[in-house]
Formats: structure tokens, sequence, C-alpha cells
């Protein structure tokens, strides 16, 4: 919006868009500091580090003596975090503590296919969510309504493990034998790949996700069509069809997107345990084998990839959320 | 007298009478079972059966971690074991009846008292790059395992080795010398740690004398084996090629199984045994040496009294432990380990739960209403489990304890070895070895600090003693000390619950604790 003539104190006041992302970039930033910081010091408050987790219960004295000076755990811990943080910005992610390989060479293909199953299981969750939200919402009280209704509290109360294992035993193992219980991927190849792999997985995601989109966008949209603007509409005699699409939807969209960003956030970390009951070769697996190890690099490089994905949709969503809404979007 | 190893094992490996024995104490295992034993029998008829070359076993693991390595030095976990076990060879093996049995050696025979031994190497075996195997190979990989700046995970078990004064005699003879009299050398080479690796061996391109060789290796995902055509073992392996997946959990690998994607999984708890059965795999239950003692410190309060541990180990009910954490299963202990070593000493009397008794000792020793903290952790199948069963039975006899769960990480850091009440978990070792590491105040890792001056002047006899039926009155001597007043309580010897697809023949029991009889997918095939 081009600004000819503006008050001091409008120049003051950016654009909100512009503002919302100055800000939540600058903010953005120290979260991610600050998470580095803090995720260094709790593994290393962590009993026993990676040269005990390496040797388990075959350490003596002298092969961990000889172990933890090979990985350079005897340096001292700001030293340790310090080459750390200097590696991440000159693209030097150092080796994992636990299989001597270079750190992204070894989390790569685990984003790769973690961001697949993501990517997959949010657009198909998202353009279910929210078409059966409107379709219930605009047959509000019919049977489909009362359905899909009763359908999603009784999903929401499921936790996602349950329905992998439903979908497994209805789908994989006992009942029928379509589809593969375990993700078997040879190293070095993708997930996208391999789609059969993909189905169980993203199955049991959507279904985890689009209960809550679906309920959000039913009230959203029903309490569109029953404000005073859209009766206004259609008392002026605008088609229905057009009071929906219009008037009703675009003022549904705001809270309807924050509901699909918090569904994305939900699913980086909620593929922990889809990723573990299928063993799929993902990031939050990754993460999970890091931890045990004492991995600091690893854990370290996967948590900020994770926290900069969470900065990213959280300032998305926001950006979007005000783009969608009229009365807010406009410089004040 | 002095043995040979050689004729020793012979008579116990690989006889024809031997294995009928294994039969039949498989097949009688099964009729005790007797439901769902039809495919132990399955299991022992198709031996006879011829078994057939060609196919993929998959194998999927639990124990892995992205620490896992190709180096059979260093091996750590449980799909380490079965990935060396694929590619190496040892000297010599504790074959399924838990007794040595040589492999890369013909005989292992030691002078008139135990301070050199004479290794003779078989001939005509070759390394996966066509080298042939030499004794230099052999010493080197002694050098490896004694290697001060990386020491093997076997270090402790053959420090008596002295490797300056060892000599390579010919290219199939190698004289390996000892500090001090060494009898229990075979039981020692015999224990996992010692598989023979090519002079200049490295980590990153395997090579062994084994059945399948290296193709691919992604640390805590998978690794891929083909078939050795010069394996010398001849006729072996009867797969073309082996997949070893490592999983996180026991429902990936049983769903793994129903779906028909896995060939074979380890390591399972009882409640997976009925599901299986029912999709009719072939579930494998052997009875390993391998145990989950409790271990108590005996130079601590309240430990540090004989009294008191005496009465610990009278409130165990272990037949209940064993119903409790393993449907059954399992062999029931007598707080004394090595239980399938011929030295173990089965005449002594089998330890019951006895309450009154425990109220007593617990009273005499000042100890009535005894509090105290048991450290566990999910070390082994069972031990978290069993830690609250202990718990729970030690109720009746006054004592109140509080369970301390840890992770195994935090477990095995460092203050392993100064828990004063904890448990762990030991695989199968003989008698002696076993004792070298960890009831020594020499040994490695003597998490009960057992020093007895009359065991330590007793072990010493022992492994300076070639002739087996003195040694064996020596260890007698010793596990009675052991059963009146040692540090651990042994209630029982946990099952081995592993499990094949009903298309993989071949698999038998074993009692060295090692899921699958050591991950021994050479023997298995296809029907």
């Amino acid at each position: 919006m081009p600004v000819t003539k503006v008050s001091q104190l409008e120049r003051q006041r950016m654009h909100p868009i512009l503002y919302l992302l100055r800000h939540r970039i600058l903010s953005g930033i120290v979260t991610l500091f600050v998470v580095s910081v803090v995720v260094f010091t709790a593994t290393e408050i962590l009993p026993g580090n990676a040269a005990y987790a390496i040797l388990g219960h075959s350490a003596t004295p002298r092969s961990l003596h000889a172990l933890e000076a090979k990985l350079h755990l005897n340096r001292g811990i700001f030293d340790q975090y310090w080459t750390w943080l200097s590696g991440l910005f000159t693209g030097k992610l150092g080796n994992s503590l636990a299989s001597n390989t270079p750190v992204w060479a070894l989390v790569k293909p685990r984003l790769i296919n973690s961001g697949v199953l993501v990517l997959v299981a949010g657009a198909l969750g998202t353009a279910i969510g929210v078409l059966f939200g409107v379709i219930a919402a605009l047959r509000k009280d019919s049977w489909f309504d009362h359905l899909t209704s009763v359908l999603a509290l009784t999903v929401t109360a499921m936790p996602e493990f349950v329905v992998a294992i439903g979908l497994i035993v209805l789908l994989s193992t006992l009942v029928f034998h379509i589809l593969p219980s375990v993700s078997m991927l040879v190293p070095g190849v993708y997930a996208w790949q391999k789609p059969s792999l993909l189905v169980l997985p993203v199955a049991t995601l959507v279904i985890v996700i689009v209960p809550y989109l679906y309920r959000m966008t039913r009230a959203a949209t029903i309490e569109a069509l029953e404000s005073d603007y859209v009766e206004m509409a259609r008392l002026k005699g605008v088609p229905e069809w057009r009071v929906t699409l219009f008037h009703a939807l675009p003022n549904a969209v705001a809270p309807v997107i924050q509901v699909i960003g918090l569904n994305f956030l939900y699913l980086a970390g909620g593929i922990v345990i889809v990723e573990e009951v299928f063993n799929f070769p993902g990031v939050g697996q990754g993460l999970v084998n890091a931890v045990s190890n004492r991995d600091i690099p690893v854990i370290q490089f996967i948590v900020i990839v994770l926290a900069t994905f969470y900065v990213f949709v959280n300032i998305a969503t926001d950006v979007i959320a005000l783009a969608a809404t009229p009365r807010r979007r406009i410089g004040r | 007298m002095s043995q040979t190893w050689t004729s020793r094992s012979q008579a116990i490996g690989v006889s024809r009478r031997d294995f009928l024995k294994g039969a039949v104490l498989l097949g009688g295992g099964s009729i005790l079972a007797a439901c769902g034993g039809t495919s132990a029998l399955k299991s022992v008829a198709t031996q006879v059966l011829k078994p057939k070359r060609g196919g993929t076993l998959v194998a999927g693991l639990t124990g892995g971690t992205a620490s896992d390595t190709l180096n059979p030095l260093a091996i750590v976990n449980n799909v380490d074991f079965a990935r060396v076990a694929q590619l190496y060879d040892p000297l010599v093996v504790q074959n399924r009846f838990a007794h040595p049995e040589m492999q890369l050696a013909e005989e292992i025979t030691p002078n008139s008292d135990a301070t050199v031994w004479t290794i003779r190497l078989r001939p005509g075996v070759t390394f996966h790059n066509g080298k042939p195997l030499t004794s230099e190979d052999v010493l080197y990989t002694f050098q490896q395992v004694l290697n001060p700046n990386s020491p093997g995970a076997g270090a402790p078990s053959i420090s008596l080795v002295d490797l300056a004064s060892s000599r390579i005699v010919d290219p199939l003879t190698l004289e390996l010398h000892c500090k001090s009299p060494f009898s229990t050398l075979v039981d020692a080479l015999a224990g996992f740690y010692f598989d023979i690796i090519p002079v200049g061996f490295d980590p990153q391109n395997p090579i062994g004398t084994g059945p399948f060789k290296y193709q691919s290796f992604t640390p805590g995902q998978q690794s891929t084996f083909v078939r050795n055509e010069n394996y010398w073992q001849s006729g072996l392996p009867y797969f073309d090629s082996v997949v070893i997946n490592d999983y996180a959990d026991e429902a990936t690998q049983v769903n793994g199984i129903l779906s028909g994607q896995v060939n074979a999984v380890n390591l399972l708890s009882a409640t997976s045994i009925a599901t299986l059965k029912s999709n009719h795999a072939n579930v494998i239950i052997s009875d390993g040496g391998g145990w989950t003692p409790f271990t108590m410190r005996v130079d601590q309060a309240p430990f540090n009294d004989v009294n008191v541990r005496q009465a610990m180990r009278l409130i165990c009910n272990r037949q209940e432990m064993l119903d409790l954490v393993f449907q059954g299963h399992g062999t029931i202990g007598n707080d004394i380990f090595a239980k399938w070593d011929p030295l173990y000493d089965t005449a002594i009397p089998q330890r019951e739960q006895d309450l009154e008794q425990a109220r007593f000792l617990l009273k005499k020793a000042g100890q009535e209403n005894l509090k105290f903290n048991l450290v566990t952790s999910n070390l082994a199948q069972g031990v978290e489990s069993v830690a609250s069963v202990f718990a729970q039975q030690a109720k009746g006899a006054g004592v109140t304890v509080s369970l301390d769960t840890v992770t195994p990480t935090e477990f095995y850091g460092s203050r392993y070895l100064s828990w004063t009440f904890a448990q762990d978990y030991w695989f199968y070792n003989p008698y002696f070895l076993q004792i070298g590491l960890g009831s020594l105040p020499t040994s490695p890792y003597n998490e009960t600090h057992w020093d007895d001056a009359r065991y330590n002047k007793l072990y010493n006899e022992g492994i300076g003693t070639v002739d087996v039926t003195k040694r064996a009155e020596i260890a007698h001597e010793m596990q009675v000390i052991d059963y009146n007043q040692g540090g651990y309580i042994i209630p029982y010897f946990p099952p081995v619950i592993d499990c094949v697809s009903s298309k993989v023949q071949g698999a038998v029991t074993s009692k060295t604790g090692i899921p699958l009889n050591d991950y021994d997918f050479k023997r298995m095939w296809f029907e």
C-alpha cells in the first residue's frame, strides 16, 4: 500500500504485517538461542555421557578414559558449547559422537522423511478437516453433522498410538494384510519413493489432527453464518452460495488458520510416537536415539531444526491470520 | 590328567549322540509346554530334513543404537552381536549347550601348569578378501584386544595373557604365554569378544572369515550381508543374504512377524508368546544362562552383615518371580552363577522362600523393619518388573524396599559399581571366567565389592589347575561360599524368547543366553 503522506505518528507505527514480522523474527532468534542453551545444559545435566552410553555395561575405567579422550569429552562445557555454536554458523556441524559420521549426513535423510510425513499428513488433514467442517456447518443438525461430530469426538479421545495400532491390526496384521506394518526403508531410499510405507503413518496422523480442525472450522463457520452482516446480506437478497462463499467463509478463516498452524506444530512433535510405532526412520526417532546416546551434536542440531520450524510456523500463521482479518491488516 | 580341548569339544559339541540328546531335550521341553509345543517339535523334526539354499533372511532386532559397530572387538549391544556373528568367527565358540566348540582353531592345548597354550589353526580358511588365515592374524587380534589405548571388550577376561613373550611358531601355530597359570583360557576365548580379524583390519571395510560378507551398514538402522561362497564350513550358509534391521520396540517386531515383513526377531517378553503362536510363528524359548541378579554391596551397611544378605535371599519366592514376570518360563536360581558350567554344583540344596527365617536373621542383625532403596533400570527383559515383585515379597519379612528407577545410561554411568543395592544383567559366562570379571578385588565389574581371602586363594588355585576333577572340587568349595555369604541374589535365570516366522527352519534353542543361538543365521533356511 503506497503511502505518500503520513503523519509522524504513522511512520513510527509500521505496517502491521511488517511490524509483526520484524518483531517475531527478532524474538524468534532469541528463542532459538535460549533453546540451544537450555538443551545443551539439560543434556549435560543428564547422568552419564556419550562414552558411558556407547560402552554400556562393558565400560572399564581404562576404556572409558580412552573413548572420552577420543570424543573430546574431557574439554570444558563452555568450550564444547562454543565449538558447536560457531560450527552452526560456519556450516561445520561436526560428527555424531555415537557413530562418528557427520551430523548432516545422519540427519538429512531423517529430515526429508519426516518432512514428507508432516507435509502430506498436514495437507491431507487440513483439506479433510476444513471440507468436513464447512459441510457440517452448512448442514447443521443434519445426519451428516451429527455423525461427523460424534466421530470427531470419539477420535479425539484416542491417543495416536492407539490409532496407529488399530490401523495396523486392521490393515496389516490380523484382519487384512494389504499394507506394511513396519517402515523398512533401505538407507539412501526416501519415504516418498516407497509410498506404500507412508500410507499407515500418514493415515494415523490425519486421523489424529482432523477432529480438532473439523470442530474449529464448523464452529467458526456457524458463527459467521449466524452473524448480523450475513443476516443483512440475506435480507438484501444476495444468493445463498454468494453469502456463504464471499460473506461468511472469509470471516471464519482467521481462527481456522490458527488451528492449522497448531496442527503443524503438533505434527512436528507428534510424529515421534508414530515414527516409533512404525519404525519410521524420521527425525523424531533420530532425536530419541540421540538422547539415549547423549549424542550432543545430533541432539542440538535436531532441536534447533525443530525449534526453527516452530518459530517459522508461528510467524507464518500469525501473518496469514493477520492478512485474513481485514480490520487488523490496515495500518492504523 | 591334562585335557585336550579338541576331543572334549567334539564329544560335546558335534557328535551325533549329543545332537540327539539335545533334540530329545527340546522335544521333552515342548511336551512339558504342552500347548503350542508343536512348533518346537517341528523345529527338531526339520533338522533331519534337507536344508534348502537361497533367499534373504530379514531380521528385526532390538537393542541397537546409533553407536552400533562392526568392529568385533568393541561390540556392546545385541544387534552388534548379531552382525559380527555373520561376518567373523572366533577360535572357539560357546555352542548351544554352553560348551566350548572349536571353530578357527583345531586345537588349543595347555602345558602342564597352563602358563603356555599352543593354538593350532584350522588349515585352508580364508578371509573374505581371499587372504588365508594365519597365526599372525590371531596374534594381531590379541594385540588389538589388549591395546591399552583402545582396549577391546574382551580385555578384562584375558588380562593374564602376556603378549610380549607370546610367539608365532609357524603359519598355523601360535604359542600364547600367560603371566601366571591360566587354565580357563579356552572358556575365556569362547566368550564373544574374540572374533579373529586380519592384520591391518579396518572397521570401515570389515573383513572376516564368517559365513556372510559385508555389503552395507547404517548404524542404528540397517545392515546387509551376502553369502560367503568360500566359507570353511562347507555347505553353509543357506541364505543368499541377510538383512538386519534395528527396531526400537517389541510391538514393531511382533507386527513385523505378523505382517510377514520380518523373518526373525529377538528378545521378546512373555506377553508376546500367545499372539505369535496363534499366528503360527515359531516362538523359541531358551533356558539361557544369562542372569539378572540383585547386587548387594558387602562392604556397606546393612549388607556388610551376612545375616542381612542371607535374609534378602530367603525373601525371594523364586518360582513366583518367574510366574509373574515370565509366565513361568526360565529356570530357578540358587544364588550361584554359571548355571550351565559343568563345574556348577547341583548338590547344594535349592534355597526356598522362608520369611520366618529371614525375620529371625534380620532380628539377629539388629535390622528389624529394615528400609532401603533398590536401584533398578530397564537393563534386560523383566529386570524392572522383578524389582517390584521383590519389593512386594520383602514386605512379608517386614522389609520396606523403595524402587529408585533410572535409565540404563544412568545405571551404567559414573555411579555403576557403587550402588548399594541394585540389579544387573550378565551374559552366560563359565564359572571361573565370571569370577575374574565380577567377584575379585581386581575384577573390572566387582559390583558387590566382594573380597574374601579364602575365595581369592581358591580362585588362584583354580585357574592354576589343569586337572578338571581337581578344579571341580575347588569350584565347589567356592560355590558353597557364594551360597552362604555372597553378595548376589540370583533368584532365576531368565528365559530368552525369540521368534522366527513359520517358513524359517533350523532355528534352535541355546543355553548361552544370546538370542537365536548367538544369531546363528548360517544354519537357518527357508522351507
